[in-house]
C-alpha cells in the first residue's frame, strides 16, 4: 500500500467511525424518549399502551441506521479492501517481483 | 447569548428557512409528478402509450431533481458535483441517451429523493412553523387577552393578564434559540440531499482520471485527487477510496499501469 492508499484507509476508518457515533447518538435520542414516553404512560391514567406507535415506528428507523452504521458499505470500500487483500494493483505485484 | 442571537444578521438562517419552508409545496410536486406519472405510465403500458408517459416522466422528475440539486446547494451549501458529466462518451443516438439514462444509477437515486422529498419536506415545515409559533404565540397572548380573545390549550383557557404571561418564557427560549435550531435542522436535509442528489458515478470518476492522465502523463494519487476536486469540487461524493477504486478498476482492465516511485504509485496511461 502507498501513502495515497494509507490516506484512503485512514479516511475510511474515519468514516466508519463517524457513522457509527452518528448511531449511538440517534439510539442515545430514541432510547430516552421512549423511556419518557413509557414513564408518561405509566403515570397516566390510560391503560391502552399508544407509547408502543413510537416504539416500534421509530425503532424501523433505529433498526435501518443500524445496518447503515455497521453492515452497509460502499461498492468502491468492498472493492479497494478486496484488492487490499489479496490481488494487488501492477505497482504492487512490480515490488514483489523485485 | 450573542451567538444565538447573531444567527438572525446571518444571511444562511434566512436561506435555509426558505428552504425548509419550501420544502412541502416543492415535496407535494415531486410526488404528485411521481406517482401521477408512473401510476399512468404502467397502467398505459399494455397499449404502449406507456412507454412515452414513464419516459416525460423520467424526464420531468429528473428536471425537478436538478432544480432541487440547485436549491440545495445555494440556500443549504448541501456539497453537490460540478460539472457533471465528463463528456468522454457521449451518447450518441436518442435510444442510446435514453437507455444511459434509464439505466444509470443517479436516475434512480433522483426518483427516490423525489419521493422522500414529500414526507421529509412536509417534516421540514412543520419544524419552522412549530419553531416560529413557539416564537410568537406567547408574546402575543396578552395582546389576545387585552383584545378579548381568550386561548385555550388543552382544557385551560387563558383569559387573564397574568395567566398570558406564563407562556412568555418560552417564547422568549424559542426567540433567543429558534434560528439555531432551524440551521442545526437544516443540516438534515443538506446531509439528505447530499446523499441522494450529489452522487458521482464511479463512471465519472474514471473517465475524469483517464482525462487528467492523459494530460498530465503521469500522477499519483494525491494529484488525481487535487485535479478531481478542481473539477468536480470538494464534498462527499469524492473521497481517496473511490479514487483509489477508480485506479484499481482502470488498472484491472488495462487501462492504466502504476509503478512505485519511493512511497507513492506513480499511474500513467497504459
Amino acid at each position: 500500500m502507498d501513502e495515497f492508499g494509507e490516506l484512503a484507509l485512514r479516511e475510511r476508518e474515519a468514516r466508519r467511525i463517524a457513522r457509527r457515533q452518528w448511531f449511538w447518538l440517534h439510539f442515545a435520542v430514541y432510547a430516552t424518549t421512549q423511556v419518557f414516553l413509557i414513564v408518561i404512560w405509566a403515570l397516566s391514567s390510560s391503560s391502552y399502551p399508544w407509547f408502543v406507535f413510537p416504539l416500534f415506528g421509530w425503532g424501523i428507523l433505529i433498526a435501518a441506521h443500524a445496518v447503515y452504521a455497521f453492515v452497509v458499505r460502499d461498492p468502491e470500500e468492498i472493492l479497494v479492501e478486496r484488492a487490499a487483500r489479496g490481488t494487488a494493483g501492477t505497482a504492487e505485484r512490480d515490488e514483489s517481483e523485485r | 447569548m450573542s451567538w444565538f442571537l447573531r444567527a438572525y444578521a446571518e444571511r444562511r438562517t434566512w436561506r435555509a428557512v426558505a428552504y425548509l419552508l419550501l420544502g412541502l409545496p416543492l415535496g407535494v410536486l415531486g410526488f404528485v409528478v411521481l406517482v401521477t406519472g408512473i401510476s399512468l405510465g404502467l397502467g398505459l403500458l399494455v397499449t404502449l402509450l406507456g412507454i412515452p408517459v414513464l419516459v416525460v416522466t423520467v424526464l420531468v422528475a429528473r428536471t425537478l431533481a436538478s432544480f432541487e440539486r440547485r436549491l440545495a446547494w445555494s440556500l443549504l451549501d448541501a456539497p453537490m458535483p460540478s460539472g457533471g458529466r465528463v463528456p468522454d462518451e457521449p451518447e450518441r443516438g436518442l435510444w442510446r441517451r435514453l437507455r444511459a439514462m434509464l439505466t444509470g444509477r443517479r436516475t434512480w437515486w433522483e426518483l427516490g429523493f423525489l419521493l422522500l422529498r414529500f414526507p421529509l419536506g412536509l417534516l421540514d415545515f412543520l419544524v419552522v412553523t412549530t419553531i416560529a409559533a413557539l416564537a410568537f404565540s406567547g408574546l402575543v397572548q396578552p395582546i389576545l387577552v387585552a383584545a378579548g380573545v381568550h386561548s385555550e390549550i388543552g382544557g385551560w383557557t387563558i383569559d387573564t393578564f397574568w395567566e398570558s404571561l406564563v407562556l412568555v418564557p418560552v417564547s422568549v427560549v424559542f426567540l433567543v434559540a429558534g434560528p439555531r435550531l432551524v440551521l442545526g435542522w437544516a443540516r438534515i436535509p443538506a446531509w439528505f440531499a447530499t446523499t441522494m442528489l450529489g452522487r458521482l458515478d464511479q463512471g465519472d470518476v474514471k473517465r475524469a482520471v483517464v482525462r487528467t492522465l492523459a494530460r498530465t502523463g503521469e500522477a499519483d494519487g494525491f494529484r488525481l485527487l487535487d485535479e478531481l476536486e478542481l473539477q468536480f469540487g470538494r464534498g462527499p461524493f469524492l473521497n481517496p477510496t473511490r479514487v483509489e477504486a477508480a485506479l484499481l478498476a482502470l488498472e484491472s482492465t488495462g487501462h492504466v499501469v502504476g509503478h512505485r516511485d519511493g512511497g507513492r504509485i506513480l499511474y500513467a496511461l497504459a
